[in-house]
């Protein structure tokens, strides 16, 4: 027996989904959703359970992460109850609960708590990247205000909470999903099989394809790259692609020496991907191309911005860096680049980011739990 | 019955109806089959009957050949009953001596794909007609002086408003109501949905326009005593006090309204908890709220409606929807928020029946964050109270069935329309059918909507069933020009289709008042004996007193048993269609509908048989058809004898069809 809770919808609201409280049930959402089937069945439902109030049903779903927010959902709805963008607010809603610190309720529920934030953590970050060169004039003259060790120490302390944070919403998530009725489906796949079919979607946006079917959907006659699903997949193996080549730069040691290096090379192409697919999506966020980006909320705005200047002042520097360059812009320029990917990465369990874990999870239970799946 | 002689000259008219008729009934042979019949002076077709022209020309046809019958066969009396009686009486034949046989509706119509069956049902009903008017008898109608004065019991919104126009078309009116105010239901209202005016303005308005009227007399705290007389002529006695008035009235009008369905105790919690209450306890609350809404003493801050409550009840008694009440909770329920802020709602459903315009107030809830919730009638809410506050559970349908619990502080149950408790004494008084639903009964729901069986007694509002008001006032008025069409006139003509006596052979054993539905049959003292005696007001024709009577002395005019077995015999007869020669139209070929098209498909299907034998799918292929309509023309042409089936194809899997007989095809 669940109790209704009615006070719920208006939570729900501050997410980002103003208008669903007109859904008066008829299905449509569902019935034009290319990835409901047998045994997930939304977006209907979860606009019932938000109604009605019923979080644990929220956050005990793996549903809400399958949407790939192709907005045909919304397109279709004969009350303009928003259902794609209510299924955006609810993963807003599902992160802000799966991290452990609150920080994310309150920057995502108010957008000038959110810049607020933002802009402290970016002094902040410019603070910790002094005490990469404490040799520096500024970073004397900054010592002596605050002193290295406390600063180095807030550092560690931040990243601390951050990878707790991360961990901590997986785990969270994790044990929520497993708390989920459809565990004691009988018809569970094995683990490994399970982690393919991840790993399949992951590379090849199967899933995503399958979104935007209708024959008279927009993208049915544009070609695949500037199709949403490749926008996608670009950003998401572009930012993995610098993950990996970062990571091995820093495993050689001398990071700017060789653009023909293989981490370089990588690194250059992932690199393209990454802005490629950020200048698209921030497009067409910008044009509103279709419903589903109709109503672009702040998170959405700062994550999909962060990654497209993280892109191109990163190309900028690989350039600069090639012909050595060694002007001040250039080291404003690092400097920027460098605090956007810090508070990327610093933010990654309290923004949009977090679906990156979230929905590979989520995925993965799809895959283990639902044996005749489509 | 004093002209017994049979009709010698008949005329008879045979409609094509424009091809309606004429595509499928061979009308032309049935003209030539039709002029043989003895006494048969005249037998044409016509292009339209109905036409001006043919009616002059039946009214030529009329005095010049003196004829005394006529018989027109074309379509539903419905249609053209009168058009025809009139024409007879323009001719100067009396008008009852004409009969209208329809070949339209009950031969061209229904039995399309059948012409040549369609072609002998004809005939023979057109004999039938024949032989009615062989023995039928001039008849006069009935005249019956009218008093223009009108009663109208129950003055709630519809009876007030019907009044007030009755009024104003020169009827004296006299307004009955029980209670001691005007208005009924309507004048304990607040506001009401689409003008935002008050039931209470509504209602003063109303009584302030009753007042001013000269013609209307208000009777309050009256009740029906007795009702006698009839059509044109009632006799309505009233009680008010002490006093006992008879009023005279030509007709009467019952709108005496609907009374709230009470749930049962423990319905809901109905009775068990002070918090469940009714939608109209409901609506007096929040009349009489002003700041805040309290009930009880307790302040509230949330409230479920639970809908449905004691309608649509699948086994229970009242079986049908009562309309109204989805709408009266969701606009009460708006009222609510726009009044008091910050009251949770909760709205327990079976489905939502906000149609029209209603419609944009179920948005406006939704849209404002109310919760609806879809219960099933297996699986009704339960209403428990813990710790003072209510309770409520629910299985609900739009959640895949989940078990749901919320609290709330009020419980308004949303209760329809009942028939009143006592409206069985009015129906019994003034012998108004009532339906299943212990309504009162029309005679017809769309045909004739306030009009009931019993002549110059009219219902309006919601006594006839559930209805919203403009719905009340609607058939209140509609009443209203029905019952001022009667009056106007200082006499009424009714039909003179009714039950007669034969007074010599009736010996009153009393067993035709007995059955008599409308209490039209009465002894009647003659010189030496007691019979039966019909108010000719009264009778409607029924003819059930006619097959009860022990001695045969009850006729219905214009079905009397010799115009009855007339018509049976003349049905009976064999009709012969002789397929040689003359103009067999009814497989006409042309253009424009799909039937005409048959006989061309027929000539193809004959034209390819008769090169060689073949199976159907093979047919279908050379004609470039449907396989499944060939099926269904060959079949048809099978039936006629046109095609037989010759053996198996090679395949063992299709009949191969031969051609056996052209004559009709031909023809």
């Amino acid at each position: 027996m669940s109790k209704i809770d009615p006070e719920f919808a208006s939570e729900i609201k501050k997410y980002g989904a103003r208008d669903f409280s007109a859904c008066f049930n008829c299905g449509n959402c569902t019935a034009v959703c290319g990835l409901t089937d047998k045994s997930v069945n939304y977006p209907r439902m979860f606009l019932r359970y938000g109604m009605l109030g019923l979080q644990e049903e929220i956050l005990q779903s793996k549903e809400i992460w399958l949407c790939y927010s192709c907005g045909e959902c919304s397109e279709t709805c004969p009350r303009q109850a928003g259902p794609g963008d209510y299924m955006a607010a609810l993963r807003r809603y599902a992160i802000a609960s799966y991290e452990p610190t609150g920080l994310t309720k309150l920057i995502f529920k108010s957008n000038p708590a959110f810049i607020l934030f933002t802009i402290f953590l970016s002094v902040l970050l410019g603070f910790f990247l002094f005490t990469l060169k404490p040799d520096h004039e500024v970073s004397r003259w900054l010592f002596t205000i605050i002193p290295y060790a406390v600063i180095h120490n807030i550092g560690l302390i931040i990243f601390g909470v951050t990878g707790i944070s991360v961990i901590w919403g997986l785990l969270t998530m994790f044990l929520k999903l497993s708390k989920d009725t459809v565990k004691k489906d009988k018809s569970k796949s094995n683990f490994w099989k399970s982690l393919k079919e991840v790993m399949n979607e992951l590379a090849t946006m199967k899933r995503y394809k399958t979104c935007d079917k209708e024959e008279d959907s927009y993208w049915q006659s544009k070609p695949a790259a500037v199709q949403p699903w490749f926008v996608h997949w670009s950003i998401m193996w572009g930012f993995i692609g610098l993950l990996v080549a970062t990571v091995l730069d820093f495993m050689v040691k001398d990071p700017a020496t060789d653009i023909w290096w293989p981490s370089r090379i990588l690194g250059t192409i992932a690199g393209l991907f990454l802005i490629y697919g950020t200048t698209l999506a921030v497009t067409y966020h910008m044009t509103r191309v279709t419903k589903a980006y109709d109503k672009t909320r702040l998170a959405d705005w700062m994550f999909l911005f962060f990654l497209w200047i993280a892109g191109i002042t990163g190309f900028w520097l690989e350039i600069s860096v090639a012909f050595q360059a060694d002007y001040l812009t250039n080291h404003i320029i690092f400097l920027i680049h460098t605090i956007i990917s810090m508070e990327l990465v610093l933010l990654f369990a309290f923004s949009k980011f977090a679906h990156a874990v979230y929905r590979p999870l989520a995925l993965f239970f799809y895959f283990k739990y639902n044996k005749d799946k489509n | 019955m004093e002209e017994k002689q049979k009709k010698e000259r008949i005329g008879v008219y045979i409609c094509h109806c424009g091809g309606n008729i004429s595509d499928y009934v061979d009308v032309s042979k049935i003209k030539d089959i039709v002029k043989t019949e003895k006494g048969v002076i005249v037998s044409k077709n016509v292009m339209f009957a109905c036409a001006d022209s043919n009616q002059k020309e039946m009214i030529r046809d009329i005095q010049d050949e003196k004829l005394d019958g006529i018989v027109v066969a074309s379509c539903s009396p419905k249609l053209h009953l009168h058009t025809f009686r009139n024409v007879a009486q323009r001719a100067g034949i009396n008008q009852y001596n004409y009969t209208q046989v329809n070949i339209r509706e009950q031969c061209s119509w229904a039995h399309s794909d059948t012409p040549m069956e369609a072609s002998i049902k004809a005939a023979g009903l057109i004999r039938a007609g024949i032989n009615k008017v062989v023995n039928s008898e001039a008849l006069e109608n009935i005249e019956v002086s009218s008093t223009r004065a009108v009663v109208i019991i129950g003055a709630g919104i519809s009876g007030m408003r019907a009044a007030i126009d009755l009024a104003k078309m020169g009827n004296q009116v006299y307004l009955i109501e029980k209670k001691s105010n005007l208005g009924g239901h309507v004048a304990k209202w607040g506001e009401l949905y689409i003008t935002q005016q008050t039931g209470k303005n509504i209602i003063a308005s109303l009584t302030k326009e009753i007042k001013k009227s000269p013609n209307i007399t208000v009777f309050t705290l009256a009740n029906v005593e007795k009702v006698s007389g009839s059509i044109g002529n009632f006799i309505v006695e009233v009680k008010t006090g002490n006093e006992i008035l008879n009023l005279k009235s030509g007709a009467i009008l019952v709108t005496t309204g609907f009374d709230s369905y009470i749930p049962k105790e423990g319905e809901f919690g109905y009775k068990n908890y002070p918090s469940v209450i009714t939608l109209p306890e409901f609506r007096e609350l929040i009349e009489n709220s002003k700041e805040t809404l309290v009930y009880n003493n307790h302040k509230v801050n949330s409230i479920a409606y639970i809908y449905c409550v004691g309608m649509r009840q699948t086994k229970g008694e009242n079986k049908y929807c009562s309309r109204v009440c989805c709408t009266t909770a969701i606009h009460n329920s708006l009222l609510i928020h726009e009044k008091f802020k910050n009251i949770n709602t909760y709205h327990l459903y079976r489905d939502i029946r906000t149609y029209g315009k209603q419609e944009i107030l179920y948005e406006r809830s939704s849209k404002n964050g109310d919760i609806y919730l879809k219960y099933e009638e297996k699986t009704p809410p339960v209403v428990e109270e813990t710790n003072g506050k209510l309770l409520v559970k629910i299985k609900d349908e739009l959640t895949k069935r989940k078990d749901l619990e919320l609290e709330t502080d009020l419980v308004v149950l949303v209760t329809g329309m009942v028939p009143r408790s006592d409206s069985s004494q009015i129906s019994g008084k003034l012998k108004i059918p009532v339906g299943n639903d212990k309504f009162f009964n029309e005679i017809h729901p769309k045909l004739r909507p306030v009009e009931t069986v019993i002549n110059g007694v009219f219902i309006g509002g919601s006594c006839q069933g559930p209805k919203n008001i403009s719905e009340s006032v609607q058939s209140s008025l509609s009443a209203a020009v029905k019952i001022n069409a009667l009056t106007k006139n200082p006499t009424i003509l009714l039909e003179p289709i009714i039950a007669r006596i034969n007074f010599e052979a009736c010996v009153w054993c009393g067993k035709c008042a007995e059955v008599c539905e409308y209490d039209a049959i009465h002894p009647l003292e003659m010189r030496d004996k007691v019979v039966a005696s019909v108010n000719e007001a009264v009778c409607k024709g029924c003819g059930i007193c006619t097959p009860i009577c022990p001695i045969d002395a009850i006729d219905i005019a214009q079905y009397s048993n010799a115009e009855v077995e007339g018509m049976i015999d003349g049905f009976m007869e064999t009709v012969v269609f002789d397929n040689t020669g003359g103009n067999v139209s009814a497989f006409e070929t042309g253009e424009g509908t799909r039937m005409k098209d048959m006989p061309q498909i027929w000539r193809r299907i004959a034209d390819s048989l008769e090169i060689d034998p073949k199976t159907i799918p093979a047919l279908a292929k050379e004609l470039q058809l449907n396989p499944e309509l060939i099926t269904y023309h060959l079949m048809t042409m099978n039936k006629y004898n046109i095609v037989e089936a010759d053996g198996m194809d090679d395949s063992d899997e299709y009949y191969v069809y031969k051609l056996k007989n052209l004559q009709h095809v031909e023809n």
